[in-house]
């Protein structure tokens, strides 16, 4: 699993930093997610370093750390450029929105004053087919229909994530969203379920999903 | 329809197994409904009910409920509300369905609705809480047992529901189970798509007849060459056959000094197509009715009365 990320244009993050005012800035890059998608990782924080510099800005530090949005590691890592990151004006992430948050999360006490901003758009969980070609297959809903939908999401794979598909915009296993490019997420679910000879789970009437526990800020808490 | 209440002259004709007529009303993106209302004047006489579109393409016009209501009243043609669960959720959808029954609708058609990327406000969040079949078992959750999860509904609504089919749908067999689906949830009647491929509606038709729900064929008439070539274009999983593209373009080639010989040449070369077209699946008994999709062509409906009354 790899939460999946994009470069913001140069243009919007120079502009995020001007609106803050920011002079001197210290660089957490992931070396994991990010590193993957290439928007991280010591390459990406090798790209903004230079940019960066190039465009005026003082960096104080650079750090690629492996769970950028793992609190505990998170505070190791960041107590090692304690120093910098106290005359730093802000910290810039270039890894996924879990990233940054961690970091505000971990300098909220010491740091409140600190801006915390990202070099990324974070655009989904993705299945790697390989470096570059990432696909959402999973929106993380909370409640897994996978064991009667052939092991394929409905939720992730119909444009509408309808829980009774195909809709009518179908044409030929194609769907209406994109030109008629990709593949309708209903049929594959109807190839996969014919080929695994259940034709009686897509025949079924599944109920509109259920959002009353999606609650709000979600939470897995066992210990 | 046996044994089942009625609420509307649809749900009546529908019970009596009268062969019916239902037209089709595009509202467009305007506060005026004073062309639509005319349009289902000049239908009025000839259809049972008109449906009323609810932003079709995803391209925002006046809301269907309110149209739908206006029209019913100004042009006293019975309406079947087109509701899609496109742009609002189960919450709101309950609500518009007490909200439609007060305003004194009582047919609903129940739609998927087009994706709102396609249309003119792409920014829109598309909802899809619900989706076409759980549509339908709302509302007949809501008319059969008069509550919402349990919990009364004080006057409860009366409506009819009815839902889409294509019969063009491939692969086929993933299209049929669908309407299965819909069928269980209690849908009272079947709209298709528009159809031109007699062999593939025969085969679709016979394949979902097990379901018992009357079965409104969607048919086009083509008010002109132009009509008939942008519909073969532009609608997604719809041809028009060769030969009628090639006979509609004779008939624009050579009235085209003539435009009142040309209207007629092309009301003619309508019902020369559909008569036989519907007088084969009436045969075989595979028809409730026929549900005209023609928009801007009230003309075509004497013609077409002309084939349901033979």
């Amino acid at each position: 699993m790899v939460v999946i990320t994009t470069k913001k244009p140069t243009e919007e993050v120079i502009e995020a930093l001007e609106n803050y005012k920011i002079k001197k800035l210290a660089i957490v890059s992931c070396g994991t997610c990010a590193a993957l998608c290439q928007t991280g990782g010591t390459e990406g924080a090798k790209e903004w370093n230079d940019l960066l510099i190039e465009k005026g800005y003082e960096i104080t530090a650079v750090i690629v750390s492996e769970d950028v949005c793992d609190n505990r590691v998170m505070k190791k890592d960041l107590r090692k450029i304690d120093d910098e990151i106290q005359e730093s004006d802000a910290i810039l992430t270039a890894s996924c929105g879990l990233g940054a948050q961690s970091i505000v999360k971990v300098l909220e006490n010491k740091y409140p004053e600190k801006p915390v901003l990202v070099s990324n758009n974070t655009k989904f969980i993705g299945m790697t087919e390989r470096i570059g070609r990432f696909y959402m297959r999973c929106r993380a809903c909370g409640d897994c229909y996978l064991n009667y939908t052939g092991g394929i999401c409905p939720i992730a794979t119909c444009a509408k994530g309808l829980m009774n598909g195909p809709c009518g915009g179908m044409v030929d296993g194609k769907c209406e969203v994109g030109n008629y490019e990709k593949d309708c997420g209903w049929v594959l679910i109807f190839n996969r379920l014919k080929a695994i000879d259940r034709l009686d789970l897509f025949s079924r009437l599944r109920d509109a999903r259920d959002w009353s526990e999606s609650g709000h800020q979600q939470e897995v808490v066992f210990r | 329809m046996t044994e089942r209440k009625v609420y509307s002259k649809l749900g009546e004709a529908l019970a009596k197994g009268e062969f019916i007529l239902t037209g089709e009303l595009e509202p467009e993106k305007t506060c005026d409904l004073s062309h639509t209302i005319q349009e289902a004047k000049d239908m009025a006489p000839y259809v049972i009910a008109a449906n009323v579109t609810d932003s079709p393409l995803g391209i925002v016009t006046i809301n269907s409920m309110a149209a739908s209501h206006i029209i019913q009243k100004e042009a006293n043609l019975e309406v079947i509300w087109q509701l899609t669960v496109r742009d609002v959720n189960k919450l709101g959808i309950a609500g518009m369905i007490m909200g439609g029954h007060a305003l004194g609708l009582r047919n609903i058609l129940s739609l998927t609705g087009d994706h709102t990327a396609l249309g003119d406000m792409s920014e829109s969040k598309p909802v899809f809480d619900l989706d076409s079949a759980t549509l339908v078992k709302l509302v007949r959750e809501m008319v059969d047992t008069g509550a919402i999860n349990g919990h009364e509904i004080k006057h409860p609504p009366t409506l009819h529901v009815g839902a889409a089919a294509n019969p063009n749908a491939e692969p086929m067999e993933a299209e049929i189970l669908k309407i299965g689906r819909k069928a269980e949830a209690g849908c009272e009647f079947i709209q298709t798509q528009v159809v031109y491929d007699l062999d593939r509606t025969i085969e679709f038709l016979t394949e979902i007849k097990k379901y018992k729900v009357p079965l409104l064929l969607g048919i086009f008439p083509m008010k002109s060459y132009g009509m008939a070539k942008g519909f073969d274009t532009f609608v997604p999983g719809v041809s028009v056959p060769k030969n009628i593209l090639a006979k509609w373009k004779g008939i624009k080639t050579d009235y085209s000094t003539d435009k009142k010989m040309q209207k007629e040449a092309y009301d003619q070369a309508n019902y020369e197509f559909f008569k036989p077209f519907i007088t084969e699946l009436r045969k075989k008994n595979l028809l409730a009715g026929i549900h005209c999709m023609a928009v801007h062509y009230p003309r075509i409906f004497p013609k077409l009365m002309e084939i349901i009354k033979s």
